[in-house]
């Protein structure tokens, strides 16, 4: 098989996509000659024209509503933010109107569109350019919110997306855009909604979203030397969640750790940690079930700053080492 | 600096000795090593020493009154020192000063000193007197902060809100506790801040020994100093592999420590013809019914054992227990650690009975489902081996009992025959260990004797 990048593997989705439904097509700033800020789109407006690859001025806000606008039309609609901070400028678009549209109008219409977005720090970017907002949009009833972690998933992914009727926020990550994986050719889909053990262990569940999922792996790596396994889950769809592996998981290992990049307050390792201490895994718990999340300020841009703000391999060691030797 | 003498302890068990009579009185000059005042314990009387020279002050007792040890019993004053104050000081003296200055004593003390049921008079409160009793709190284990450490009304109902307190643990530690039916208060908790923890719980459920816990927690293993982002990432040495000692294996630890440095353990070895058992073995099995090697040893334990009640007994503190009715407990290997099922009233029986109770507990032992009264009250132990090829062993006791029959398989050997011919017999190697301080050889070696001939005819369990 052979290896393609994360973004190659979403780019290679988008195309298939294309290629089999006419009603799918690409919108974004800079999608079409430059090829996207992240090369996701490069190549397509050759192949696909101007009519379906379809560069827009600078308006977020411009994006977010064609695309609503002609999901309700019946097209299928593929629309890029550059960088996830500016989804900001299309709340009013996804929250009040592609969210609502179907509940609102007693099902008659419907929002297929994936509003695609790269989220995360670790490239110098600072404050503007490298939140994790995928908490936001949880939140909002009517709308998903998938977040894949490496470029099998994104592909797999962003086909089922493409294909659900409902508007789904597609959360990429700038650092996952170069990383390779084997990548099948041929379309395949991962249904939304299925979470992923990504790696067996019995003595702590390690719930890890997006960027965290490779370094969650490298920590697990690291403390199997001790005698320590993680067990590493990636929910993949935050919303729905598919919940029961990660309490099977609980009710095995007793300690759960929870990690991710956005910020920890209000984020959403919370509602994992309530559901959790929600649900029968309760009765298993053997430590208090920890957090490891973004700091509580804004992404520094000095890049040693930065890389303190966010969860990294090693402070995931630490907590994960403390949860298993019941530090806590 | 006034130096407060305490009463030391003169043996591991040992909470407290009466003493006997005072060699110096108030006023009296000493010098460091000169015999203060003579106590009692089980077996010998001791002198305690002065640890420093000067004027003695402020007996705490009078003679013929049983001493918590550690407690205070005098003080020795330095020259232009005053004693006003001491009479006070008792209480917090003794916690204080209990380490430092332990004065050295004039006789090698006694290997097993006695638990004496006596304990100095209570110092309390009238009204904190009468909530002790409708709380029932021991005073003993309460500490007065009033006037001269008398117990007041607050340190009472400290102790009762104590009592109260839910107990620190992990839901996973509550549920198992729950399902074995075991209260967490009386576990031993090994997570931080004395947390009970799961593993806790299905220890004590395991071992069926479920020890007061102390004050205070156990140290938590605390990741090292230097445990920085950096140096996590130096590699780990992946030769060898630490599991702490925590859960049944400490508490198997502490326990099998306990008994073989304690209990002074003479073992007494025979060899059974296993002829008898195996014809009957054999004709239960023609008949489809089971009946296992260790049943029928524990059947014949319990027949043995009604001879020889010093073998079915249990010692804690002065006290040999002396039992009438035979409580066998059967060791079950686990993953992790080993656990002693007992079988109840086994004189009363049927072997078809006790086979069948030895197949649940052991089926439940190895499903970590067993309770409380499935481990508790254990007279004798019976250890069999015999299935590990193993062709014979010794046992560590199994306090509070006695004794403990350690089994080997069953080998196939020349014998002379009353001929003076070889025969092939199957033999089984049997090993009983006992703690000397109850049993001695004597009485092992026909316990032993008779074990014997009943396993060799095991006819004679219908009588």
């Amino acid at each position: 098989m052979r290896e393609l990048s994360y973004a190659e593997a979403l780019r290679e989705g988008l195309r298939q996509a294309m290629e089999t439904d006419a009603r799918v097509f690409a919108i974004g700033e800079d999608i079409g000659v430059y090829g996207g800020a992240f090369g996701v789109t490069a190549g397509l407006l050759d192949q696909f024209g101007g009519q379906r690859v379809i560069d827009t001025p600078i308006s977020e806000a411009g994006i977010a509503g064609a695309c609503v606008g002609a999901a309700l039309t019946g097209m299928r609609p593929v629309g890029e933010i550059q960088f996830m901070d500016f989804v900001t400028l299309t709340m009013e678009q996804l929250v009040l109107q592609a969210a609502k549209v179907r509940f609102m109008f007693g099902g008659k219409a419907s929002v297929p569109m994936v509003l695609r977005m790269p989220g995360g720090s670790g490239t110098g970017a600072a404050a503007q350019h490298s939140e994790s907002l995928e908490n936001w949009f949880v939140h909002v009833p009517g709308l998903k919110v998938v977040m894949p972690s490496n470029a099998y998933d994104a592909k797999g992914l962003l086909l089922s997306a493409i294909d659900d009727d409902n508007p789904v926020i597609f959360v990429e990550h700038k650092l996952l855009y170069k990383t390779k994986m084997d990548v099948p050719e041929a379309p395949y889909r991962i249904p939304l909604s299925q979470t992923n053990i990504v790696r067996a262990g019995q003595h702590v569940t390690v719930v890890a979203t997006s960027i965290m999922v490779s370094r969650a792996l490298a920590a697990a790596d690291e403390l199997a030397k001790e005698g320590i396994e993680l067990e590493i889950i990636d929910p993949r769809t935050l919303k729905p969640l598919d919940d029961t592996p990660i309490i099977d998981s609980v009710k095995k290992t007793g300690r759960a750790l929870i990690v991710h990049e956005a910020v920890e307050i209000g984020g959403f390792g919370g509602e994992i940690a309530a559901r959790i201490a929600g649900s029968e895994a309760f009765d298993y718990l053997e430590a208090p079930v920890k957090r490891l999340a973004g700091l509580d300020i804004p992404i520094p841009y000095n890049r040693e700053l930065e890389r303190n703000t966010v969860p990294q391999i090693e402070s995931i060691i630490v907590e994960a080492r403390k949860l298993a030797q019941t530090a806590y | 600096m006034t130096t407060a003498v305490i009463l030391p302890k003169f043996g591991f068990t040992l909470e407290s000795s009466k003493l006997v009579r005072w060699m110096v009185s108030e006023g009296d000059k000493v010098r460091e090593g000169d015999p203060l005042c003579e106590v009692e314990t089980d077996k010998v009387n001791m002198e305690v020493e002065a640890t420093a020279d000067g004027v003695v002050a402020a007996l705490q007792y009078p003679a013929g009154v049983d001493v918590p040890v550690t407690n205070v019993i005098c003080y020795i004053l330095k020259p232009g020192e005053s004693a006003d104050g001491l009479k006070n000081a008792l209480s917090q003296a003794a916690q204080s000063v209990s380490v430092t200055t332990a004065p050295s004593i004039s006789a090698i003390p006694p290997q097993h000193a006695v638990t004496s049921t006596q304990s100095a008079p209570i110092n309390a409160s009238p009204l904190a007197l009468r909530i002790a009793e409708e709380h029932g709190i021991d005073l003993a284990t309460v500490s007065g902060t009033g006037a001269g450490g008398k117990i007041t009304r607050a340190d009472v109902d400290n102790a009762v809100a104590r009592q109260s307190e839910k107990p620190r643990a992990t839901p996973a530690a509550r549920r198992i506790a729950a399902a074995s039916s075991i209260d967490l208060k009386t576990v031993r908790g090994s997570g931080p801040k004395g947390r009970i923890q799961g593993t806790d719980v299905a220890a004590a459920a395991a071992i069926g020994v479920v020890q007061v816990l102390a004050p205070t927690p156990i140290a938590v293993e605390k990741p090292p100093a230097s445990d920085t982002q950096l140096s996590v990432l130096s590699p780990q040495p992946a030769a060898s592999r630490v599991v702490k000692l925590e859960g049944m294996r400490r508490t198997i630890a502490t326990r099998m420590q306990q008994s073989f440095q304690q209990a002074p353990h003479t073992f007494f070895e025979i060899n059974v013809d296993t002829a008898g058992i195996d014809a009957l073995r054999a004709k239960l099995k023609a008949r489809n019914e089971k009946l296992s090697v260790t049943s029928l040893l524990v059947k014949g334990c319990a027949w043995a054992l009604g001879k020889h009640p010093y073998l079915n007994a249990t010692l804690a503190g002065d006290a040999i227990t002396l039992w009438s009715t035979c409580n066998i407990g059967v060791a079950v290997a686990l993953d992790n650690g080993l656990i002693v099922p007992v079988v109840h009233h086994v004189e009363t029986l049927p072997l078809r009975e006790i086979q069948m109770r030895i197949d649940d507990v052991a089926a439940r032992a190895r499903a970590n489902s067993l309770r409380m009264n499935d481990l508790a009250d254990g007279t004798f132990t019976i250890s069999n081996l015999g299935m590990y090829s193993i062709d014979r062993f010794t046992a560590i006791i199994n306090p509070p009992q006695v004794a403990i029959l350690a089994v080997g398989r069953a080998i196939r050997q020349f014998v002379p025959d009353e001929h003076g011919q070889p025969v092939v017999q199957s033999r089984m190697s049997l090993t009983l260990s006992t703690d000397h301080r109850v049993v001695d050889g004597a009485q092992a070696a026909q316990f032993m004797a008779d074990l014997r001939v009943v396993l060799e005819d095991p006819m004679l369990l219908v009588w």
